[in-house]
């Protein structure tokens, strides 16, 4: 075979932890620089390098796989002094593909359906490109994957539904007051699952006040999130005054009582207030809910809401597998027309070579031969050309699109002792789509 | 001819308000997509039916209370439009057509036969039933929005957090839409029971009396009063203030049933 093989070699999410992954990780200004290493080394043809918080992974084309992933071993191996043999995964040829597909199309995610993995590979493979890693294997196999994740995304519902709960909070505030910018925001309680809300709230431009029992810790909070903090003692006034209340601190009571709520509500007028619980123990007496204008959420409402939709997306995902699977038989028969074409060329010139080398010796013997009869006895060859390969022709482009093309063209190259570099004489390439049409095959690349 | 444009504006209608059903409740969005080009195709229909009826029987939009109902339906239809089109709620023709498709088969009842007699016209008739067509044109949009309201928020109480719940606009856009539109629609009817009761006194000086239907007209008035003032004065909104405005168009609406009743009993 002339045209390499593709392969990924890496860890993620699914095989090591965190501080592996870490220790692991590709800057991304110095990924150019690591593919022009591993391309001097003359072992690979092609490669890019994919390191994001959830994987880092090395894809590559070769022409000997075998040495190719011994040294994409040893590059990542050299990161890092820890053995990370044992969580390294090999994909080759049509599962590397495969594996593509997938990591693009947010299948292989942690998150299924989350979209900045395909903007990471763009980019990575945008640095490859410029580094110069990139070229027809993994060139097309990239675009594919991009199309694909394209086409999952569109086409089944494996991106529907938010699966944080911080976004859940959000959105459903959304769905209580439409846009949220200039609305007002309590925390109730400083710890990290407040903070990570507020500064979600934050970005929809949402005004951010804090209370809490210590001061110090909710200027902390205020001042980290660009909020204003409230003495305790103003949580009355201000639970009044707020469109969207989070509450998340360690009491081991109820902070916000059915009782507070109920003067609180009076004073807002019928104003609704979104209230989400995020604390455990709860922060809010359930009876809160049933008031009129205010909506009640807790931890185990968003988290199951997220659950919802994580499971949607997992049954989706089953349809966009089914895509890949699609879309992996179009590039393997496109790659199997890669093998099939310089084969083509090189047995049309075996054969062509051998009459022509024959007629050569007769000539001499029929000296009244005219320049009309040489031009007859030219595309005689020609003919006999495409009468004796019409057969292997057709049997060679039938068996390139399935997956035992490559033993096939192998198998034609060994017979005929077809040189290995598939290099032809340019006057013959030509001739070659005429023969694959006379073959009756369809030619060129898939979709 | 004008028989064949009312039944095929009807199966329009009926048509865009299955499409519109289907996007609300399934989340077609094909099905969104074609309600809203059926309806367009329905107004269409809608007006070479007016057309026809005005130059083949010369019948008016205010001639009798099938036409009212007709004209009605059509401007409810041609103000969801321009709202659709400035705030894309596709989502709200399910509401809204059911609405249009009902005003439009009561118009189809006993069709040209109940004309106004020529004794009791008065130039308050068409005035008189302009601002009331006007006016049930925005309580029926006030009534979809504070459907879709009492709805959204019985989705999100429950955490029935699936499609419909997704489709739907958000409740303080319903209830904001719901208050604008009883604010317009309630002026109208205002002017509409005025100068129906100036022309009431007008035919019938000698034993003014009032029937169950201007009772109801009464009925309406004064729960849309009642959810402005509360709206105002005591901050009512949301589910309550919803509810208010779809009894207050109930009441409407049985005003119209109680003409085409009448219009019945008159052939």
């Amino acid at each position: 075979m002339t045209v390499g093989e593709l392969l990924v070699i890496g860890l993620s999410h699914h095989t090591a932890p965190l501080a592996v992954r870490e220790r692991l990780s590709v800057a991304t200004e110095r990924t150019g620089e690591e593919i022009q290493r591993l391309l001097a080394t003359g072992a690979l043809t092609e490669s890019v390098v994919l390191s994001t918080c959830n994987r880092v992974e090395a894809y590559a084309a070769a022409r000997d796989p075998v040495a190719a992933a011994k040294l994409l071993r040893d590059y990542l191996q050299q990161r890092t002094d820890d053995d990370v043999a044992g969580y390294l995964y090999e994909r080759l040829g049509t599962e590397a593909v495969r594996h593509t597909f997938r990591v693009a199309s947010s299948l292989d995610s942690m998150v299924v359906g989350e979209p900045q993995i395909l903007g990471q590979m763009k980019c990575a493979f945008a640095m490859s490109e410029a580094a110069g890693g990139v070229g027809m294997l993994l060139g097309r196999c990239f675009h594919r994957a991009f199309a694909v994740a394209k086409r999952v995304r569109t086409e089944t519902g494996i991106a529907s539904g938010t699966v944080s709960v911080s976004s859940i909070a959000i959105e459903l505030a959304c769905k209580i007051f439409g846009n949220l910018r200039g609305r007002r925001a309590l925390l109730v309680g400083a710890g990290k699952m407040s903070e990570a809300a507020a500064r979600t709230l934050a970005k929809q431009g949402v005004r951010l006040f804090v209370v809490n029992r210590s001061p110090e810790r909710a200027e902390e909070l205020a001042r980290a999130c660009g909020g204003e903090a409230r003495g305790y003692e103003q949580l009355a006034s201000e639970l009044v005054a707020s469109d969207v209340v989070i509450t998340s601190t360690a009491s081991p009571r109820f902070v916000i009582t059915a009782d507070l709520m109920h003067d609180v509500t009076r004073a807002r007028r019928h104003r609704p207030l979104f209230l989400i619980d995020i604390a455990v123990p709860r922060d809010v007496d359930p009876r809160v809910g049933d008031l009129g204008s205010v909506f009640l959420y807790d931890l185990d409402d968003l988290q199951q809401v997220a659950n919802e939709n994580l499971a949607t997306r997992r049954r989706e995902a089953h349809a966009a597998e089914q895509i890949v699977a699609a879309e992996i038989e179009q590039f393997e028969r496109w790659r199997g027309s890669l093998g099939l074409t310089p084969t083509v060329v090189a047995l049309r010139e075996r054969v062509r070579d051998a009459l022509r080398g024959e007629l050569e010796r007769t000539l001499p013997r029929l000296n009244s031969l005219g320049e009309a009869e040489l031009k007859s006895l030219e595309k005689m060859i020609d003919a006999m050309v495409n009468k004796v390969l019409h057969q292997p022709l057709t049997e060679l482009k039938r068996g390139s699109e399935t997956p035992e093309g490559a033993m096939l063209i192998d198998a034609a190259r060994r017979l005929f002792a077809l040189p290995d570099d598939g290099e032809t004489k340019p006057a013959a390439d030509r001739d070659v789509v005429r023969s694959l049409a006379a073959a009756g095959g369809r030619g060129g690349e898939g979709r | 001819m004008v028989t064949a444009l009312f039944v095929a504006t009807g199966v329009l209608y009926a048509v865009s308000c299955s499409l519109y059903l289907a996007f609300l409740l399934r989340g077609h969005e094909g099905a969104g997509h074609w309600a809203n080009r059926v309806l367009g195709a329905s107004v269409v229909s809608h007006l070479a039916f007016l057309g026809a009826d005005y130059a083949v029987h010369g019948n008016v939009p205010y001639g009798d209370i099938h036409q009212t109902l007709s004209i009605a339906s059509l401007l409810i239809v041609l103000a969801y439009l321009a709202a659709m089109l400035k705030y894309r709620i596709t989502v709200l023709g399910g509401f809204i057509t059911p609405v249009t498709l009902l005003f439009f088969m009561g118009a189809g009842l006993g069709r040209s036969v109940a004309h106004v007699p020529h004794d009791v016209r008065s130039a308050l008739l068409p005035l008189h039933i302009g601002v009331n067509v006007l006016g049930i044109v925005a309580f029926a949009l006030a009534f979809a929005a504070a459907l879709a309201y009492v709805i959204q928020e019985r989705l999100l109480r429950r955490k029935q957090l699936g499609g419909v719940f997704q489709r739907l606009p958000a409740l303080d856009v319903l209830d904001s839409l719901g208050f604008r539109l009883v604010t317009i629609g309630f002026p109208l009817l205002t002017v509409g029971i005025i100068t129906g009761t100036l022309w009431a006194v007008r035919i019938d000086r000698d034993a003014p009396s009032v029937t169950a239907t201007e009772g109801f007209a009464l009925l309406a008035w004064l729960v849309f009063a009642g959810v402005l003032l509360l709206r105002v004065a005591a901050g009512w909104r949301g589910r309550r203030a919803a509810i208010g405005t779809m009894i207050g168009f109930a009441c409407a609406a049985a005003v119209l049933v109680g003409y085409v009743i009448q219009a019945g009993g008159t052939q």
